[in-house]
């Protein structure tokens, strides 16, 4: 297997996808919102009340980080829908198909065009949110506070990518069964939402005063790291051994 | 040898049998048409041999590897045109990024591939529009790009589908020319999927018909042609005295029919190779001026006709 094929597909799906202006502006457009609704938040608590503020974003930093990932995630869905759907849709698929790339070389091409940029904005929105929130409590003369935190950091540069990686073999998995791309956005939207458990589970443990268990919390974000790994396990192998050339061509 | 060879190839989608049971034999360095209506089995026929589809029985090899078993090496050695050829390229990518892209792929050397995209480009008068995006090019000139991205790693095996559909009669003129060139510079083998009977007469050396999945006919062109056209017609455009020319040619006894239209008339010869000259002459001899002598061109219904009528099998 050559891993410059695969990197040469990545590369040229990303290319053709940042050609398109609304494509290039609504991945970032997306991203964006994680880290806007984050630091305005932070700059509202530190302004509000800068003694408490340290306090306050370490109680809700459990319920709110998770959103960078889910906010990080969505680009990959959509890129990932594209890359065999998509090509399938536009009658590119069939020339590439016809290429010496082997069935691996060409899935992990499409997987790396997803995880590539979906890694790097996520990584993005959590180092602006990051530094972001330092200088603002900085400024105000505030306890500085990582936000997000370290168990919510654990959580987002694990569960993330493994949870994109399982987006990918989901697309993989669906592109021979679905003839549209809107149909495998709405199947990899869906996956999406595990990381809805992060942010609900640690309220299950919050008390009247807004605390939740740190335990809780650190519970609830490696199982959802198991999850997503398990998922992504159990789907990648499954879309590397059922991908079908003839079921993809014959749709 | 045979470039070439499917023995029993069969493709079922559910309950259809899109390709059933077929033989070809495709000799090294020929041109090849497989002719048919549309829903014929040409496309699956193709997609069998450059292996995006598993047969369900039968086996095939292209380049003297299975199907089956060596995919990525007839990959390797085949340059495909696919069906709407045109359509298949990268619309936001430049003409030269799509060869670059797809020379890449082929593990071109990364010296050799300007070069060569440079060459094809050039050849099909495409060059001045290497920065143009795909989906800027009109139609012909995307078929010509498609063309080119199939030819970009000198591939032993061209499979076209419908090559020249969508064309307009000059472009797709220039594809055929385009083909018989290629056949003679680099003695590839080209296999053409074609519902025109006019064009694969033209530049194949051995046809095969196909329908409903089945071969109904194949061999050589030009032995095909007399066996299933021993009469030929013909349309003689005149530019004086149509009704002599009428006359002259009913007297004849190897013509089997004649129709009067406005400035012409139409005439069924029998062995045409051997008497179209006399008739000529004769024409020529009542001082009846000939301005157009024209083989009427035979459509592919009038050889299914005579397939199925003289069970030539």
């Amino acid at each position: 297997m050559a891993l410059h094929k695969s990197m040469l597909v990545a590369r040229a799906d990303l290319k053709m996808a940042m050609k398109v202006s609304y494509v290039k502006y609504g991945l970032i457009a997306i991203v964006s919102l994680g880290p806007i609704m984050l630091v305005g938040l932070v700059f509202l608590i530190a302004l509000l009340d800068p003694a408490t503020a340290a306090a306050t974003l370490t109680m809700m930093d459990p319920l709110l980080s998770p959103m960078l990932g889910i906010l990080a995630i969505i680009p990959a869905s959509l890129i990932s829908a594209n890359a065999l759907v998509g090509e399938r849709e536009q009658s590119t698929l069939e020339p590439l198909l016809c290429t010496p790339l082997t069935d691996r070389e060409l899935l992990i091409g499409k997987a790396l065009s997803s995880l590539i940029p979906a890694i790097t904005l996520l990584l993005g929105s959590i180092l602006i949110t990051e530094i972001s929130t330092i200088m603002i409590l900085l400024y105000v003369g505030a306890e500085v506070v990582l936000f997000p935190g370290v168990a919510s950091l654990f959580l987002l540069l694990t569960a993330g990518p493994t949870l994109i990686l399982a987006i990918v073999s989901v697309m993989i998995l669906i592109s021979g069964r679905v003839k549209r791309v809107y149909e495998a956005y709405q199947t990899s939207g869906a996956t999406v939402f595990i990381f809805v458990i992060p942010m609900m589970l640690p309220m299950v443990s919050m008390d009247a005063s807004g605390n939740v268990d740190m335990n809780l919390v650190w519970l609830s974000n490696i199982v959802t790291f198991l999850v997503c790994l398990l998922l992504a396990l159990i789907t990648w192998a499954l879309a590397i051994g059922r991908f079908n050339r003839d079921k993809m061509v014959s749709m | 040898m045979d470039e070439v060879i499917a023995i029993g190839l069969t493709k079922r989608f559910d309950d259809l049998t899109a390709v059933d049971h077929i033989d070809l034999n495709v000799p090294e360095g020929s041109i090849y048409g497989l002719l048919g209506p549309n829903g014929a089995g040409k496309s699956t026929t193709l997609r069998l041999l450059c292996t995006l589809l598993r047969p369900d029985e039968g086996t095939a090899s292209v380049g003297g590897f299975d199907i089956i078993e060596s995919p990525v090496k007839i990959r390797e050695i085949t340059g495909v045109l696919p069906e709407e050829g045109n359509h298949t390229l990268y619309q936001t990518l430049s003409s030269y990024e799509n060869l670059e892209y797809f020379g890449k792929l082929y593990d071109i050397p990364e010296d050799e591939i300007p070069s060569r995209i440079e060459e094809l480009l050039s050849f099909m008068g495409l060059w001045e529009r290497k920065d143009d995006p795909a989906g800027e090019l009109s139609t012909g000139n995307r078929q010509r790009l498609a063309l080119c991205r199939a030819l970009l790693h000198r591939p032993k095996v061209l499979l076209l589908d419908e090559p020249t559909s969508a064309l307009d009669p000059i472009a797709a003129k220039r594809v055929r020319e385009l083909i018989l060139s290629l056949a003679e510079k680099y003695k590839q083998t080209f296999f053409i999927n074609s519902h025109n009977l006019a064009e694969v007469q033209r530049i194949c050396d051995s046809i095969a018909i196909i329908d409903e999945g089945k071969i109904l006919l194949s061999g050589n062109t030009k032995e095909l042609r007399s066996r299933l056209q021993a009469s030929q017609s013909y349309r003689i455009r005149v530019a004086n005295d149509l009704e002599g020319a009428l006359l002259v040619a009913k007297s004849m006894d190897f013509v089997k029919s004649v129709d009067k239209e406005v400035d012409s008339i139409t005439v069924t010869i029998e062995d045409p190779d051997s008497n179209n000259s006399f008739l000529m002459q004769s024409l020529l001899s009542k001082g009846i001026k000939i301005i157009e002598f024209a083989e009427e061109e035979a459509t592919l219904e009038d050889l299914y006709l005579d397939v199925i009528k003289g069970g030539a099998e």
